[in-house]
């Protein structure tokens, strides 16, 4: 007997009870989309977090030093700087650092607050400007009060009140004050979870003077963008042996979109096998209800089984054909649960902003199938047993 | 001609009851039985006389405690499981008293039941199914489901389901018990026609009026033949 003719034979025994054959699948129908869904949704928020990354930082490398080693850290500075523009890069050095402003009297709240270079937008292509100007490098050089704010601090510090002209008193963490002038408003960052927190930008050289913690000329992070399409890892290896002369090995970290991006890939594989384990165990209770209808289905077909055997049917034949019927009861589970899936990821991407892309790969879509089909093998094997070993005379004579 | 069924001594115990007390009872004390081929042979009896154990020993469906069976010159003395259920599959075809037609099925493909085992294509069995139904005068029902027909049509789809085996014996476990008299007589009738057509039939009844149809009756008392 054919494997196609086991399957013709489990479909028609399925059909002619339906309704139960398509309550029992439910459970498979459940576990196979919960499976996927969460399989899938983990790689839509990778891939939506890798794309924000290459919008923002693909030609990227960060350098900083390596706060794990703590206290005795030597920041990079100005000498770094230079050091680091012998290479086919766009040096672009930051301080950064918090400050408080007052909300009313009395009433402080916390910003981040950075010193940059000035004229950014020319240097980097992920900063730009929705409203007013970048402070200009000779006004960094000089170190004037001014600052650029992002949308977010906007909202915070001046409500709906144009902010461009405005002066804003900065309070550093320890002592001492600064008063800036608003200049410009970036764009909104689209990147990752929720929003980004509020932050005012200002000259680099106007914290060296005036922040009680910042000594002069040194930096917290140094962002190198690469030229042209050079290799990420070859520069990055030059610039790890430019700095190597005057930074102990390993107390400075150096990261790229390309090695967060392994980060973060390592992360969500975590996380997907933990929800995939999750969803697992309702595909384990969607078997254990498949083994169940199919017991019942071999004791209320005792007399047909019978029948087939007295006809000639071996305890092997009848074996294989309630194991194919359990198997294509769980692989149409399969089937109806994938495709339930796709169609809450489709309205997932439609109506949730965070996943702009839609994944469900083949490998997941095989994983999903395959496990349907092991998942009615394993529960199809002790009722399709119990079947086999029935005695024609008495399944016969069964009422 | 040939002896289809050789018996030589066959008995058969059954062990019944609990663990504790096992009661043996003994079905067939010592069956000697020669079935030539083309013979019309009713196995007759009271109940509890036997005849329903012979027919399951001469069908296969169980096996002797002792002595000698031979079918069609196979000696099935050890064989296994899976060897029986061939061999009925290609030697044996059933007809039961309560028919055993699978109700979601068109007559056809109960028909075609036996050689989905064989493992014949599809074209093959459609073919055999349509000529053993027309041998008993069902062309016109093929596509009918068994709650579609009469008892006396019922029990002639499986009286096809087992001429499509092309079997060395038609073995009928009271084929008349679920008819009335009319349809009784009709299915009588077609066993006859299947005589002469030099099939081999062996026929199961306590009915004296239908094993009076065989050409042979052996008579069945306390697991031995009498006549």
């Amino acid at each position: 007997m054919s494997l196609f003719e086991n399957i013709r034979i489990a479909f028609e025994a399925l059909w002619n009870n339906r309704l139960r054959s398509f309550l029992a699948l439910l459970g498979i129908v459940i576990g196979v989309f919960a499976v996927t869904a969460l399989v899938s949704l983990g790689q839509m928020a990778t891939a939506g977090i890798t794309s924000d990354l290459e919008s923002v930082a693909s030609r990227m490398i960060i350098i900083q030093p390596n706060y794990h080693l703590g206290i005795d850290m030597k920041r990079l500075n100005d000498l770094d700087v230079q050091t680091l523009s012998r290479l086919p890069v766009t040096v672009i050095p930051e301080v950064v650092s918090n400050a408080e402003y007052e909300k009313k009297p009395g009433d402080r709240r916390s910003v981040t607050l950075y010193g940059t270079p000035g004229d950014m937008p020319h240097i980097d292509a992920a900063t730009k400007l929705a409203n007013g100007r970048y402070f200009t490098d000779a006004e960094a050089q000089s170190g004037l009060a001014v600052a650029v704010i992002n949308p977010p601090a906007v909202k915070e510090i001046f409500g709906t009140a144009d902010p461009i002209g405005k002066r804003l008193r900065l309070f550093y963490p320890n002592s001492g004050r600064v008063e800036v002038m608003v200049v410009g408003v970036t764009e909104p960052l689209n990147f990752g979870f929720g929003g980004e927190p509020p932050q005012v930008s200002v000259p680099s050289s106007l914290l060296w003077r005036t922040h009680p913690d910042v000594r002069r000329n040194e930096y917290h992070v140094v962002f190198l963008h690469v030229r042209g399409n050079l290799d990420l890892q070859s520069v990055q290896h030059q610039a790890e042996q430019l700095l190597s002369a005057r930074h102990a090995k390993d107390s400075l970290q150096f990261f790229s979109a390309e090695s967060l991006k392994s980060t973060l890939g390592s992360i969500t594989i975590i996380l997907q096998a933990l929800l995939g384990a999750i969803a697992g165990l309702s595909l384990l209770v969607g078997g254990i209800g498949i083994m169940n209808i199919m017991l019942v289905s071999v004791t209320e077909r005792t007399r047909e089984i019978g029948l087939r055997k007295a006809l000639g049917a071996t305890s092997a034949q009848i074996r294989w054909q309630f194991i194919s019927e359990a198997v294509v009861l769980t692989f149409v589970g399969g089937l109806l649960g994938v495709l339930l899936a796709a169609g809450v990821l489709w309205l997932i991407v439609k109506t949730v902003p965070f996943f702009k892309v839609f994944v469900l790969s083949p490998s997941t879509i095989t994983l999903a199938l395959g496990v349907s089909v092991l998942v009615g093998l394993f529960f199809g094997v002790w009722p399709a047993a119990r079947a086999a070993k029935l005695d024609p005379i008495e399944s016969l004579r069964y009422e | 001609m040939g002896n289809v069924v050789e018996m030589r001594g066959v008995t058969k115990i059954y062990h019944s009851g609990s663990r504790q007390r096992t009661v043996d009872v003994q079905a067939l004390r010592g069956i000697d039985l020669d079935i030539r081929e083309g013979e019309f042979v009713a196995i007759m009896g009271p109940s509890g006389s036997g005849k329903s154990t012979l027919m399951h020993i001469i069908g296969l469906l169980d096996t002797p405690t002792d002595g000698r069976y031979t079918l069609g010159n196979v000696p099935v003395a050890g064989m296994r499981e899976d060897e029986l259920a061939r061999l009925r599959n290609r030697k044996i075809g059933f007809v039961f008293q309560a028919f055993f037609l699978l109700p979601r099925l068109i007559a056809q493909r109960n028909v075609e039941l036996p050689l989905v085992y064989r493992g014949l294509p599809f074209s093959e069995r459609q073919r055999r199914a349509h000529a053993a139904l027309q041998a008993v005068g069902l062309e016109d029902r093929l596509y009918h489901y068994p709650n579609e027909l009469s008892g006396g049509q019922k029990q002639r789809v499986a009286i096809a389901r087992a001429l499509v085996q092309e079997p060395d014996i038609l073995l009928a476990d009271e084929p008349t018990g679920n008819l009335d008299s009319q349809a009784s007589l009709e299915v009588l009738d077609l066993f006859d026609d299947l005589h002469r057509q030099g099939k081999t039939i062996i026929m199961v009844t306590h009915e004296p009026d239908v094993g009076a149809r065989a050409k042979r009756i052996v008579r069945m008392h306390d697991g031995r033949i009498v006549v």
